[in-house]
């Protein structure tokens, strides 16, 4: 019989399991992507509009049936709108995270929130001087809150001047760009566009209300709200996320870590934190290893708690406490059918609601705790930041007394797990360059290193979990461009063993003996998918330091397993910065020729950052050398 | 001769024609009766095959297979229209008709129409009452894209070849060229796929 294991994953350890699933006959991710065959083209395409109830309408992408729906709208109209409601969803999913640190950080600043306090003094004077907020002589807990207050506002300001931390953080020449490109609009059309958000949560609202029935039916407007609505995202929420968090927990510093399921232990009570926020997955990681949950683990048998990460959430306590990581999103599934995790935490974003039924086929326990992620059949165990401790322990308690239900003759925990190099904060990489981006840009001008490239998460059941990641990853370095990442992406690299210093002989020469002289692998882990904020950061000190917008340096994005409405924000943002970005697989969008080329070709000329699509690779890394040449050239280099 | 004829490089997968057959061939003639009713009948089927889908449902042959193998004399021709047309009230579930019919279009369960709530086989009727009144089948009418069509072969063989001529003579394409290109990307996925495992 033929293996689908192996064409299901390029990860050994995913093989593995996917086997042991396919014995079990147990349902997965990939079972229920063959059983939802055929899936229907109108939503590929993205010509289903289900916005009013004179619909739901679909524009033919043939040509035979009518090409209005009933109100009139385009296949150009439905795509853009059904594109910025996505757009919208993913900046609101990143913000909301973000809105809920800065909470967190106003009720430690007034004392209201005492389970968490202030790590990171450092970082705190860093953002806030960046903000313009006065330090000197003033006690730590008011600097805090003028911070928070300052990031609140982004959210809920009502002027129409552009929001605080993009104004701080983004780089001078693309403010000036999108600022002339505002402007400019309104002088060539009468009509206005806005490129810079005026509040993080008014852009998205913004798009609910220019998307109800009978509003915008422009393509180009819809696109370029889009656009606004992610920058509202990249340099509001997500780096307000990133900033805030630091702050609270740390900045993260250099550490080695293992990743992939080989970090499960048969002995211990295994303990996943899955999601995407480090507030109670912090307080998890540190009640887990007090003594007291340890020696209540050994009172049951096991040897102690073992703490892993997956997805976000893991990536975040990778970064900042050095806890090992599970795997990424298509590991959810097989990491609870390893037999041996007593309980997973969840919190928000990209768990699947199949984890609650397969979680009752052994004695794991899926336990939500957010207001906003409940799911049929888990155990909820609500988490409030003025109570973390509390709920905390309850988490890791439930954990401890699943472990006697344990059946050992289901466990099996394939043995991979991969060393890797993690927790570069773009403080890190500037402390490895000697407090200054002029090295990185000098080795950049010499040509040791050509560009770099920005990849982010997500898998992406349609794609081999991992393979392109991989791939794609292995393929640049040995191009000598360096690899940077975050969110699921990260995580595939780090199970493959590509995150360690050693990975530099897969580099090219240029590439390899900067790594050396750095002591750096080639392929650098900067976070979760919030943490994209931090290549911003980084682009922004390039760009910065060399007086040029961003769109002129050699800098390229990818998402080539992506999902989720979060990476069209992501994707959107890196756009609406100047940086080129690759997608795979393709978007729902070619329902609409228009909106197709307005992403993937007139955006070049308007914003610099454009879209492009490639399935393959070796061929994508092809575009993205080609593409670093062409800005090198422009660059004189 | 005037048959339901299936042009598969068309079909979006919507399932548009399952959904408009469940509705006509529910007693409430309404998509909300139907939800839930486990005796709903869906007489075509989009099966996936690779990167294409398909709307499979009966092909109405004649002479049918199932009419020749059908013991029980539960399946007889449509004089009007020619489809063919079960009788559930004398099907005896024997399951010849399905084990002859070369597009598995024949399927069994208890539905509306089956008597003293038995299994019975069930299967496209071509929408006879509705053909008759002039009107097309309820699944051409659901389909949007113009991958199922009820007209004489000889028609839509003329309006086929001519399309294509166009196309081989003028350039013209036949279809969008994003639309061309997402069933090529299709095509591809499933074509890696199908690729050993490295």
């Amino acid at each position: 019989m033929e293996r689908k294991a192996p064409k299901r994953s390029a990860d050994p350890a995913g093989v593995e399991m996917l086997e042991i699933a396919e014995q079990g006959n147990l349902d997965s991710v990939w079972e229920r992507l063959e059983a939802q065959q055929p899936q229907c083209g109108y939503g590929q395409l993205g010509t289903c509009c289900r916005i009013c109830v004179m619909g739901p309408c679909r524009i033919d992408p043939v040509g035979e049936g009518p090409t209005r729906g009933v109100c009139g709208a385009t296949a150009d109209t439905i795509v853009a709108r059904n594109l910025a409601r996505m757009a919208a969803v993913g900046a609101s999913s990143h913000s909301d995270h973000g809105r809920k640190v800065a909470l967190t950080l106003k009720g430690v600043a007034e004392g209201k929130v005492t389970d968490y306090r202030i790590t990171d003094t450092e970082k705190l004077t860093a953002v806030a001087a960046k903000l313009g907020i006065a330090v000197e002589g003033r006690p730590l807990p008011e600097v805090a809150g003028d911070v928070a207050h300052v990031a609140l506002e982004c959210f809920g300001k009502q002027d129409d001047e552009p929001i605080a931390f993009l104004r701080a953080y983004m780089p001078a020449k693309r403010f000036e760009r999108l600022k002339k490109l505002e402007d400019d609009l309104l002088a060539s059309t009468g009509a206005r566009y806005g490129l810079l958000p005026r509040g993080i949560d008014r852009e998205s609202v913004d798009i609910l209300h220019r998307t109800h029935f009978g509003c915008d039916a422009d393509p180009l407007s819809l696109v370029l709200q889009s656009v606004r609505c992610s920058l509202a995202d990249g340099w509001g929420g997500s780096l307000i996320a990133t900033e805030l968090q630091d702050i609270l927990f740390g900045t993260p510093r250099v550490k080695t870590v293992r990743a992939n399921l080989g970090v499960l232990e048969e002995d211990m009570v295994n303990l996943i934190v899955h999601g995407h926020e480090p507030i109670l997955s912090e307080k998890v990681v540190e009640h887990a290893l007090s003594d007291e949950m340890q020696q209540k683990a050994r009172d049951k048998g096991a040897k102690g708690i073992n703490v892993a990460g997956l997805c976000c959430t893991g990536n975040e306590v990778l970064m900042r406490q050095g806890v090992n990581v599970a795997g990424n999103e298509l590991h959810s599934e097989l990491v609870i059918m390893t037999g041996a995790v007593e309980a997973m935490v969840v919190d928000v974003q990209c768990i699947y609601p199949a984890l609650a039924d397969l979680a009752a086929c052994y004695h794991t326990k899926l336990i939500t705790t957010s207001e906003q992620t409940k799911i049929p059949g888990a155990l909820h165990i609500q988490f409030e930041e003025h109570r973390a401790d509390e709920v905390a322990r309850r988490i890791v308690e439930t954990a401890i007394d699943a472990f006697e239900a344990r059946n050992q003759g289901r466990v099996y925990i394939p043995p991979q797990s991969e060393e890797a190099v993690v927790g570069f904060s773009v403080e890190e990489i500037l402390k490895a360059l000697g407090g200054t981006v002029a090295p990185l840009v000098k080795v950049i001008a010499d040509g040791a290193i050509k560009g770099v490239v920005g990849i982010v998460g997500c898998n992406n059941v349609k794609v081999r979990q991992d393979a392109f990641h991989r791939e794609l990853t292995a393929e640049l370095i040995a191009r000598d461009i360096l690899v940077i990442g975050t969110g699921c992406w990260a995580i595939a690299a780090a199970k493959a063993g590509l995150m360690q210093l050693s990975t530099r002989e897969q580099a090219g020469p240029g590439l390899k003996a900067v790594c050396e002289q750095l002591g750096i692998p080639p392929v650098i882990h900067m976070g979760s998918c919030v943490d994209c904020s931090r290549m911003l950061v980084l682009a922004g000190a390039l760009a910065d330091h060399l007086g040029v917008d961003v769109d002129a340096l050699p800098l390229v994005g990818s998402a080539p397993e992506w999902t989720t409405e979060k990476a069209v924000a992501i994707g959107t943002y890196f756009v609406g910065t100047g940086v080129p970005v690759h997608l795979w697989p393709v978007p729902p969008v070619l329902g609409s020729p228009a909106v197709t080329k307005i992403l993937t070709e007139d955006a070049k000329g308007v914003l610099g950052g454009y879209f492009f699509v490639e399935e393959d690779p070796r061929a994508a890394a092809d575009r993205m050398e080609a593409i670093i040449a062409e800005k090198r050239a422009g660059l004189g280099l | 001769m005037r048959k339901i004829f299936v042009d598969y490089t068309r079909c979006v997968a919507c399932k548009g024609c399952e959904i408009a057959c469940a509705v006509e061939h529910h007693p409430s003639r309404s998509l909300v009766g139907l939800v839930g009713d486990a005796r709903t009948q869906v007489n075509v089927r989009v099966l996936a095959v690779e990167h294409e889908a398909f709307p499979v449902s009966c092909r109405h042959c004649d002479p049918a297979w199932c009419m020749d193998a059908c013991p029980a004399g539960a399946i007889a021709r449509d004089p009007d229209t020619g489809a063919v047309i079960l009788d559930p009230a004398r099907c005896k579930a024997c399951g010849m008709c399905a084990m002859v019919c070369p597009f598995d279009a024949i399927s069994f369960k208890v539905t509306h129409a089956s008597p003293d709530g038995r299994e019975t086989a069930y299967k496209c009727d071509l929408c006879v009452h509705r053909v008759r009144e002039g009107r097309l089948p309820a699944c051409v009418e659901a389909c949007h894209s113009g991958a199922l069509a009820f007209r004489e072969h000889a028609e839509l063989r003329r309006d086929r070849a001519t399309r294509n001529l166009r196309e081989y003579l003028l350039g013209e394409r036949a279809m969008p060229e994003t639309f061309a290109l997402f069933r090529e990307l299709r095509r591809r996925e499933f074509a890696r796929r199908r690729e050993p495992a490295p």
